[in-house]
């Protein structure tokens, strides 16, 4: 049993068009992935591929007209989805916890920090203010804030990206968590702070065994700091396996042409470019939903591909996936 | 910032009052007046020299405080209008009370659940505020509590014929009254301003629902009560989060609300025979007291200058963002 | 775990009972306010068929009668059926809500357009003196400009138009730069299509979308404001068959207990105000679902 087992989710947007026809956007069909504790996983995909709406699904945090439909989400084997708020609560913010990727926004420009660090302890654990004042300075001094006294008694719009980035660290490991949701941690964050707070991030779930899920669209960031991977297109993951594994040996086009847009990949192997608009959640084409993009498109491809075992861990959602990655190469550039 | 606005305002309404086609002579002079009593009225008020030197003539005394005097009664302008605006404040300051703290929670409370029934209903409740004429709903009202039931006081000012006004403190009859311990005449002031304050407070709470729910709705899809909610903090804690922020928008709304309800209190105070401000600035224009016009209109102006002032007072102590402006 | 053959919906088509349920759905509001309109679009259309009497046919020795089976909403002061007048008096309302809306638009539109195209020192000129205009209460400046230029409809409709073209200018004025910053202009520059083109075959349809509620707003505003002033006694004047004015009338009953003089007038000003409100309300929903959601 994994510490986060989240197993054929499905969240959908439901609505209504002008003549009252029933709309429904597929956000997320089916996604299945498990995060341990001690592991990094790394989800990756384009805008719209439902990264954060994993996230959010997970969390409780979906706002209609998002609704999931059908799945489940287990936390260290008990079932947290659809639980109401003072339930779930129990969990979020404590046990599971979340760094959002807008630092500056997220922060309840009312309070100061050292309000917001004391708050969200007081909130879920009767300790004294002083206690929590305490454990709000020792934390900030983890993440590496400096002189964390006098940060305490600042305005959130007095910190600069980076520091709200680190007080957001703080503020979700404050409760000791066993596992956090990552969701673009760093964007918006210049390339040497990013490395600051990746590392920083990486470190603590090694020193205290957590497991964690880090949203990204930078495969930089997956290939350093991850131990697995997600890739996910059209609401489905269509690749997963260890780091190493799946970017040495990609079996789905998609993660072939995504690992090969980074620059320094192009340059090796000359893999084809990724092109192509996502597609249309309202209809989606029956089959595989890569369909429409993919170079190797063939008859098999208008039913649903299943996943595939490659090899140790190792899964891809293509009917192709079996045939070698050197192989589907050559097909490409053909 | 402030002195080119006001001067903006008073240059516009100087140069309308006189491109038009009203004739405040021929009002003042009457109907029998000849050539010679034209000319000479003309002359008093110096409608007779070109505009620039009357615009100047009368920035000049602006500048030390002089309104001049109407030309109707020949009373002092700025007389006129101390006199006359407490009492349109004692309404509209009442009314903007009232319809604040019914229309706030509403908003709020509509923006907890959209589309649901509480907000469609209090929607509607908002644009029903919004369309109705403040003067009918006023005559209707009167009909009703006046003629029919004979719970409210006849329609005749702020106090009834038999009772003297306290002692000028505040201004508010209501309030100076409470300070003297009259209070005899503190519950008759009361009785006089209870029907106009919660019929204006109707027109005040329609805009007040309507921005207190889209700045709330704001709020409560901002990032941070998302934030908040996946800290895993308590429903309620998530609501006074929210609560807060939204507080500075709305008061903030409800400041730029004040001037143009000041000017909209006129038609009750014309239907209470309020004797108020806005019931002599109407008249003023009516009947083309040009004087007393440019002084009502610079009130406004200032009634509106001073307002944001307050706000900025109380945005400064609010917000820790705020900074004084320069 | 297999994957579900996903299927899309057959496409959905189009028909007349759908489209009336989805908009409902969507906005009520919009729904009842424009029944509302239609209606008093209706009534203003057949007035003469509607009413049993003239506007202004006067019975002299049946002066203050109250609603019966012969003045069904009661005769006035001056002898004349209240419920012909009323009627007749949807007809002021529409004559001076769509004529003025359209010289709001005449006016407010290019200013906003131009003055978000060119910007500059263009664009401050125009958003200082719009923000003079809207700085004073638009019932001072309405009344003083009709008191002023003299007590006529086409009067009434300039000012009306004249006071809310602000409110347009800096509506496209947003939009425009809006598209601007999109790179929509850029691109129609660089296909070498001239000013006069871009400004009102590209960007005027894109800006006038976003007003369209706006518009229905401003009419409810126009026939609120022209009855006001008609009430206080200027603009429009009695017998007119104007709403306004016939609450003027009403009002002096309304003390010796002759309520329905005033009272058919006034509601049938609330009911064309609030469907105008209701409408532009509703369309604000129409044309931005998001808007709904969040307030914006």
């Amino acid at each position: 049993m994994s510490l986060l087992e989240v197993s054929n989710l499905h969240t959908h947007f439901i609505s209504h068009d002008l003549n009252n026809n029933l709309r429904i956007a597929k956000g997320l069909n089916g996604v299945t992935f498990e995060v341990d504790k001690g592991e990094v996983v790394g989800i990756v995909g384009e805008t719209g591929a439902g990264k954060s709406l994993t996230a959010m699904s997970i969390m409780g945090l979906l706002q209609p007209p998002a609704r999931v439909v059908e799945g489940s989400v287990r936390f260290d084997g008990n079932e947290i989805l659809g639980l109401p708020a003072e339930e779930l609560n129990k969990i979020r913010g404590t046990e599971l916890t979340m760094i959002v990727q807008s630092p500056l926004t997220s922060l309840d420009p009312l309070s100061r920090v050292g309000k917001q660090l004391v708050r969200a302890q007081r909130e879920h654990r009767n300790i004294s203010k002083d206690e929590a004042w305490a454990a709000g300075v020792e934390t900030m001094t983890t993440v590496g804030i400096p002189d964390p006294e006098r940060r305490m008694s600042a305005w959130p719009h007095e910190l600069s990206g980076g520091m709200a980035q680190r007080v957001l660290i703080a503020l979700a490991l404050i409760n000791g968590p066993r596992m956090i949701i990552a969701d673009e941690p760093t964007t918006g964050l210049d390339v040497t702070v990013q490395a600051q707070i990746l590392d920083l991030l990486q470190g603590l779930v090694r020193d205290r065994d957590m497991g964690a899920m880090i949203i990204t669209h930078d495969l930089g960031v997956v290939a350093h700091y991850c131990t697995r991977i997600c890739v996910m297109f059209a609401g489905s993951i269509i690749e997963t396996g260890p780091v190493r594994r799946v970017f040495n040996d990609p079996r789905h086009p998609y993660t072939q042409a995504l690992i090969s847009s980074t620059p320094k990949r192009i340059a090796e192997k000359g893999y084809g470019q990724i092109g192509g608009p996502p597609p249309n959640l309202y209809a989606l084409p029956a089959g595989c939903h890569y369909r429409d993009r993919c170079s190797r498109a063939a008859e098999v491809c208008h039913t649903s591909p299943l996943l595939q075992e490659i090899g140790a861990a190792h899964h891809a959602r293509c009917h192709f996936a079996t045939e070698s990655s050197s192989e589907s190469a050559t097909v490409q550039h053909g | 910032m402030v002195v080119p606005i006001l001067l903006g305002i008073t240059f516009l309404t100087f140069m309308l009052l006189r491109i038009g086609d009203q004739d405040p002579v021929a009002m003042l002079a009457g109907p029998m007046a000849d050539e010679a009593a034209f000319a000479e009225i003309e002359r008093e008020l110096g409608l007779d020299q070109p505009f620039f030197i009357q615009f100047g003539v009368y920035v000049g005394k602006l500048a030390t405080g002089d309104l001049g005097e109407s030309w109707q009664s020949s009373e002092r302008v700025a007389d006129e209008i101390r006199n006359r605006l407490p009492a349109s404040l004692e309404l509209l300051l009442s009314a903007v009370f009232l319809g604040a703290i019914v229309g706030v929670p509403v908003g709020l409370r509509a923006a907890q659940r959209p589309n649901k029934l509480f907000d469609q209903v209090s929607r509607f409740v908002s644009l029903f505020g919004f369309s109705v004429p403040t003067y009918w709903i006023a005559l209707m009202s009167i009909f009703v509590f006046f003629f029919l039931l004979g719970w409210a006081p006849p329609p005749l000012g702020r106090l009834d014929l038999a009772t003297f006004p306290p002692r000028d403190i505040t201004g508010s009859y209501l309030v100076d009254s409470l300070l003297t311990g009259q209070w005899s005449t503190a519950w008759t002031a009361a009785g006089q301003l209870a029907l106009p304050v919660i019929l204006f407070s109707i027109i005040v709470a329609a805009p007040i629902i309507k921005h207190t729910r889209a700045i709330s709705l704001e709020v409560l899809n901002s990032d941070y009560v998302r934030y908040a909610k996946s800290q895993g903090l308590r429903p309620r804690t998530v609501r006074r989060i929210a609560l807060r922020n939204s507080i500075t928008p709305v008061l903030t709304f409800i400041g730029t609300e004040l001037t143009g309800l000041l000017a909209a209190v006129s038609l009750l105070e014309l239907i209470f025979a309020w004797g108020g401000l806005g019931q002599w600035g109407l008249n003023a224009i009516l009947t083309g007291d040009f004087a007393a016009v440019q002084g009502y209109v610079l009130v406004l102006a200032l009634f509106s200058v001073a307002v944001f002032v307050v706000i900025d007072v109380l945005v400064l102590l609010l917000e820790p963002r705020a900074t004084l402006r320069p | 775990m297999t994957d579900i053959a996903v299927t899309s919906p057959a496409d959905p088509g189009f028909t007349w009972s759908g489209r009336i349920l989805g908009i409902t759905r969507r906005s009520p509001t919009f729904a009842i306010g424009f029944l509302i309109v239609a209606l008093f679009a209706f009534v203003a259309v057949f007035a003469n068929v509607i009413s049993p009497f003239g506007a202004i046919e006067t019975f002299s020795s049946k002066v203050l009668l109250p609603p019966g089976r012969e003045f069904w909403f009661g005769s006035d002061g001056n002898g004349m059926d209240v419920f012909s007048r009323v009627m007749h008096g949807a007809r002021f309302a529409f004559g001076i809500a769509v004529p003025s809306a359209i010289i709001m638009l005449v006016i407010g539109v290019p200013l906003g357009l131009i003055a978000g195209y060119k910007g500059g020192m263009i664009d401050e000129v125009v958003l200082r003196t719009m923000d003079v205009i809207r700085s004073f209460p638009s019932i001072v400046l309405a009344l003083a400009v009709v008191a002023a230029t003299g007590q006529s409809l086409v009067n009434v409709v300039l000012v009306i138009g004249f006071l809310d073209a602000p409110i347009f200018t800096r509506l496209v004025r947003s939009e425009v730069l809006a598209l601007r910053s999109s790179g929509f202009v850029d691109s129609a520059v660089a296909a070498g299509n001239p000013t006069w083109r871009i400004l009102f075959v590209h960007l005027l349809p894109n800006a006038i979308r976003g007003s369209t509620a706006m518009i229905a707003v401003r009419m409810a505003w126009a026939v609120r404001i022209s009855a006001t002033l008609a009430f206080i006694g200027v603009g429009i004047q009695a017998p007119t068959p104007e709403w306004g004015a016939m609450i003027r009338q009403g009002a002096e009953f309304i003390i010796s207990g002759e309520w329905w003089v005033a009272l058919f007038p006034g509601l049938a000003l609330v009911g064309i105000v609030l469907g105008f409100n209701l409408l532009g309300d509703g369309l604000q929903d129409l044309l931005d679902p998001r808007r709904k959601a969040t307030g914006k």
